[in-house]
C-alpha cells in the first residue's frame, strides 16, 4: 500500500497511537502534519522520525477543544499545502471520574476535544479534500460500547464519535471521502499508564485471547488499511482492535486454555 | 497588575477560590485545583501571555510561586508561541 505525495493530518501525534500511525503513514511515503498541544518535545521527536523517513513533516500546535485553534489549524494547513489527503481524529482527553462527581466543566472538556473536534476538524478537511477525495478515520475506544471504572465522560464521547463517523461517512460520501473509526480495548500508552492503575494493565493482558495487549502499532496497521483504497467500500463503520477481547466471555470465565 | 496578580485572578476564577488565599507557597491541592483545573490554568496563562508552557515543564512546580516564576521567566525571554 502506498500513500506516495498524500498529506495527512494525525491529531495528537506526537506520543502514543497517533505517533505510530504518523509513522506508519510515513513509511508508506506519506507528508504528515503532527499536531499537538501539550508536549511540544514529543511532538518534535515524531516529526525527526518521520522525516528521517524520507518524507516531510509540520509540527503545528493546537488545542483541538478550542474551535478557534482548529479554525487555525486548518488556515495554516490551507495556507502551507493548499489540500489535504487524509485526517486522522486521535487527539483525545478525559476526566478520570465516577458518574456522580462529573460537573459541567469536565464533561465540556471531554467533548470538547473527542467529539466537537472531529466534526469541526472533518468539515474543515472536507473543504481541502474538495475535488480530491479523500479519508476520515477517528480513533474510539471500547468504553463506547462496554463500562469502565471512572470513564463514563470518555466512553460517552466515544460513542458519540462513532454515530458522528456513521453520519459523516454518508454525508461525506458523495464528495468521494471514506470515513471509518476504530474502536480498541486498553492500548499500551503513555496516556494509558496515566489513567490506569498498573492492576488494569494487567487483568487486560489476561483478558486477551490474543495472548497479549494492543499496541499503537496494532492500531496503525488498521488505520492505514482503512486509508488505503482497499477499503473503499468500507464506510461509516466502527473496526474493534482488542485481540477478541469483546466476543469472548473471558471476563466472565478468565482466558481459555 | 504584576504578573503574579493576573497569574492569581486566572487560577482563582478556574477553581472558583477567594484569590486572597493563593499565597506563593500555596499547593495546586491547597487552592483545590484538579488536574483538569491545571491544565485550563496553564492554557489560560499561555493565551493571557503568548508563552508556552510543556507538560514536562509545568509537573515540576510545586506550588503558585514556581508557576509565576516560571511564567515571568518566560515573559522576560519574550518567548513567543
Amino acid at each position: 500500500m502506498s500513500l506516495e505525495g498524500k498529506l495527512a493530518l494525525v491529531t495528537g501525534s506526537g506520543r502514543g497511537i497517533g505517533r505510530a500511525i504518523a509513522l506508519k503513514f510515513a513509511s508508506q511515503g506519506a507528508d504528515i502534519v503532527v499536531n499537538f498541544f501539550r508536549h511540544r518535545e514529543s511532538a518534535e521527536q515524531t516529526a525527526r522520525d518521520v522525516e528521517a523517513l524520507g518524507v516531510k513533516a509540520e509540527v503545528i500546535r493546537a488545542n483541538v477543544g478550542d474551535a478557534a485553534k482548529i479554525d487555525e489549524l486548518f488556515d495554516m494547513i490551507g495556507n502551507k499545502f493548499g489540500r489535504l489527503d487524509i485526517l486522522i481524529n486521535n487527539a483525545a482527553s478525559g476526566v478520570g471520574r465516577p458518574m456522580a462527581d462529573i460537573d459541567v466543566k469536565a464533561w465540556e472538556w471531554t467533548m470538547d476535544i473527542n467529539v466537537r473536534a472531529c466534526l469541526l476538524c472533518a468539515q474543515k478537511a472536507a473543504k481541502l479534500m474538495e475535488g480530491r477525495g479523500g479519508k476520515i478515520v477517528s480513533i474510539s475506544s471500547l468504553g463506547s460500547r462496554f463500562v469502565l471504572p471512572n470513564y463514563t465522560v470518555v466512553g460517552v464521547s466515544k460513542a458519540a464519535l462513532e454515530a458522528l463517523t456513521r453520519y459523516l461517512a454518508i454525508e461525506l460520501a458523495p464528495r468521494g471521502i471514506c470515513v471509518n473509526a476504530i474502536a480498541a480495548s486498553a492500548v499500551e500508552t503513555e496516556a494509558l499508564k496515566f489513567y490506569f492503575k498498573e492492576g488494569l494493565v494487567k487483568d487486560s493482558h489476561q483478558a486477551t485471547p490474543a495472548g497479549r495487549m494492543v499496541i499503537p502499532e496494532d492500531v496503525a496497521n488498521v488505520v492505514a488499511f482503512l486509508c488505503s483504497e482497499e477499503a473503499f467500500m468500507i464506510r461509516g463503520q466502527t473496526v474493534v482492535i482488542d485481540g477478541g477481547t469483546s466476543v469472548g466471555v473471558f471476563a466472565l470465565a478468565g482466558k481459555q486454555e | 497588575m504584576t504578573i503574579e496578580e493576573q497569574v492569581r485572578e486566572i487560577i482563582a476564577k478556574i477553581t472558583r477560590v477567594d484569590k486572597s488565599i493563593i499565597t506563593r507557597e500555596s499547593t495546586f491541592k491547597e487552592i483545590k485545583a484538579d488536574s483538569l483545573d491545571v491544565v485550563q490554568a496553564l492554557v489560560a496563562v499561555e493565551e493571557t501571555f503568548g508563552i508556552e508552557i510543556p507538560d514536562e515543564e509545568a509537573q515540576k512546580f510545586q506550588n503558585f510561586g514556581d508557576f509565576v516564576t516560571y511564567v515571568e521567566n518566560k515573559v522576560a525571554q519574550g518567548q513567543k508561541v
